[in-house]
Formats: C-alpha cells, structure tokens, sequence
C-alpha cells in the first residue's frame, strides 16, 4: 500500500482538519462557518474553496439561512464523508504499519 | 458554498501532495483532540473544580451539624454559603455549555437543553417539595433538614442521570450516575449529620471517577499517534 491510495480529497492538511473537526460533532449536528474558520484559522477563501470540493464529492452537505450579511452557513458531515473518513483512517493506519 | 464575510483574498489550494502519512496521522489526531477539547460538554478541569466544591460544601454543612443533640440543621450561614457555591457551579457548568456548543445546531444539541432541564427540573423541584411537605407535616428537623436534603437529591437528581445515561448508552455517565444514586442510599441511614459527609464524600468520588473514564476515552489516539 503506498501513499496514493489514500482518498485524494481528504489528504489535505486543510481538507483533513476540516473533515476531522465536523466528526467529532454528535451525529446530525452541524457547525456554523464562523465557528469552524475560527477552530481552523482558514481565511474565509480557502475555507469556502476546501468546503467546496468536499461538498461536490458528498462528504459534506451546507444550509444557508438568511440573506446578505445576515446570512448564516451550517456545515454537517454526511455519512458518506463519515465513512471516507473511517476508511481513510483505517488506510492511514495500515499505511503506518507497514512502514 | 456560501461562507460568511468577504472571501476575496488569495486561495491556496492545498492539496496534499508530499504530505507524509506519519504528518498526516499526527494531523488527523491533533485535530481531533482539539475539537473535541473544543466541544466538550465536561472539561476535566471543570469537573475537578466542581467536585472539589461540592465536597468542601458537603464538608461544610457536616461540620456545622456534627455533635448537634438535638439535631437542628445547619445555620442560615452555612446555607447561604453552598447556595452561593451551587450558584457558582451552574454559572460555571453555562458558560462552559455556551461556548462548547457555539455554533453547533442539529437535534443532539435540542435533546442536550432538554437533558439539562429534565436535570434541573428534578433539583429544584424534587427535593424542595417533599422537604416542604414533610415540614408541613412536621416530620422531625433529623429529617427535614438533616437526611433528606443530604440524601434525596442525590436519588432524585442520580435517578434522573442514570435513564439519560441509559438511553444514550453513556456508561461512563451511567456509572457515576448509580455511584450518585448509591450514595445517596447510604447517606439515608448514616444520621442527620452523617449524611452530610457521606453525600459529599460519594458525590466527589462519583464526580472525579466520571472524569477520569471521560478524559481517558477522549485522550485514545485513533492511530497511536
């Protein structure tokens, strides 16, 4: 096993922290953006760009409430970006093993 | 994707490549454990601060009441002084509760306020009212002021704990919630006075033991990293 079979969009230092930071929510729950850029210290653009990505590919879904300034943004892990990250730390795990 | 505020600045993209699957492992962990520090409901040190509290209260009121013939019950003081410490605490357990579940939204965070009031609900009207009751009914001030309000809140409130432990199969909190339930069985048959310290004693047992299952399940890195 080497290094590329490691699930491309969640080995990313930034992808990773934020995939990590949304599983150890209870299950359902959501984090606003502004919690989780604060817990990351990402710029609001590159944020936006790594939610993105991981949302295209399902693992995260997002809820907007509200209009202009006021509007607020929830982020939830689904369970498919559940188990890619269950299967990325499994991988991880035998990757650092066999090393 | 919509975040929050202007998004204009540079973008790095990020994407991984070179990254050392030891950095990763270390990353994976280290980001766990600070959310989960971030997120967490029971702060070890809380609960330690907390424990310590309740047991210098409890060892208070002991101390106020031992040796009392006819027992009497601790003096307006000695109340006013845990009233003041349980006020502490919540403020305390609140702001911890605040800013731990900041930004979180979903049904777990619902089904923790209604956790937090069956909880209250039970404190605060549980005990107080049947000691009210037995007043009225002038049961003797061994009772009504010594092994009562020792030992009801402790199977009131403990009771209460331990079907919310059940149904969300906490068993960390299952446990020290029986511990407070049992504590308060023993402090029912120790005297008026003796009740005191057995609540306190068992309440700081149950408290610190909770945390000591609670930090050690939060400390295991899920990669032994």
């Amino acid at each position: 096993m080497t290094a590329d079979s490691l699930d491309p969009l969640i080995h990313a230092p930034a992808r990773l922290r934020i995939v990590a930071t949304l599983a150890a929510l209870p299950d359902g729950a959501s984090l606003s953006f502004t919690r989780l850029q604060d817990m990351l210290e990402l710029t609001p653009g590159n944020l936006i760009t790594h939610l993105r990505k991981l949302e295209d590919a399902g693992y995260l879904e997002s809820e907007t409430t509200g209009n202009g300034r006021a509007s607020r943004t929830s982020i939830a892990l689904t369970r498919h970006g559940r188990k890619a990250l269950d299967d990325y730390t499994a991988a991880l795990r035998d990757l650092i093993t066999g090393l | 994707m919509d975040g929050e505020g202007d998004a204009t600045e540079a973008v790095s993209t990020d994407d991984g490549e070179g990254l050392d699957p030891r950095e990763a492992a270390r990353l994976l962990a280290e980001t766990e454990r600070e959310a989960q520090r971030q997120f967490d409901l029971n702060p070890l040190w809380i609960t330690v601060v907390m424990s310590a509290i309740v047991l210098g209260a409890y060892g208070v009121l002991w101390f106020s009441t031992r040796g009392q013939h006819p027992y009497k019950g601790p003096s307006l003081g000695v109340v006013g002084l845990v009233y003041a410490a349980v006020a502490v605490t919540v403020a305390a357990s609140v702001k911890v509760y605040r800013r731990a579940t900041a930004g979180v939204s979903g049904p777990s965070v619902r089904q923790q306020q209604a956790e937090g009031v069956a909880i209250l609900v039970s404190f605060v009207l549980g005990s107080p009212v049947l000691q009210g009751a037995m007043k009225h009914y002038r049961a003797s001030d061994a009772i009504v002021y010594g092994v009562f309000p020792a030992a009801a809140p402790l199977i009131i409130v403990g009771t209460t704990v331990l079907g919310i432990a059940a149904s969300k199969a906490d068993w960390p909190q299952f446990g020290a919630a029986l511990a407070v339930v049992i504590t308060g069985v023993v402090a029912a048959f120790v005297g008026p006075s003796g009740a005191w310290l057995a609540a306190g004693i068992g309440l700081f047992i149950g408290m610190v033991g909770y945390a000591a299952a609670d930090a050690f399940r939060h400390h295991r890195a899920p990669l032994g990293a």
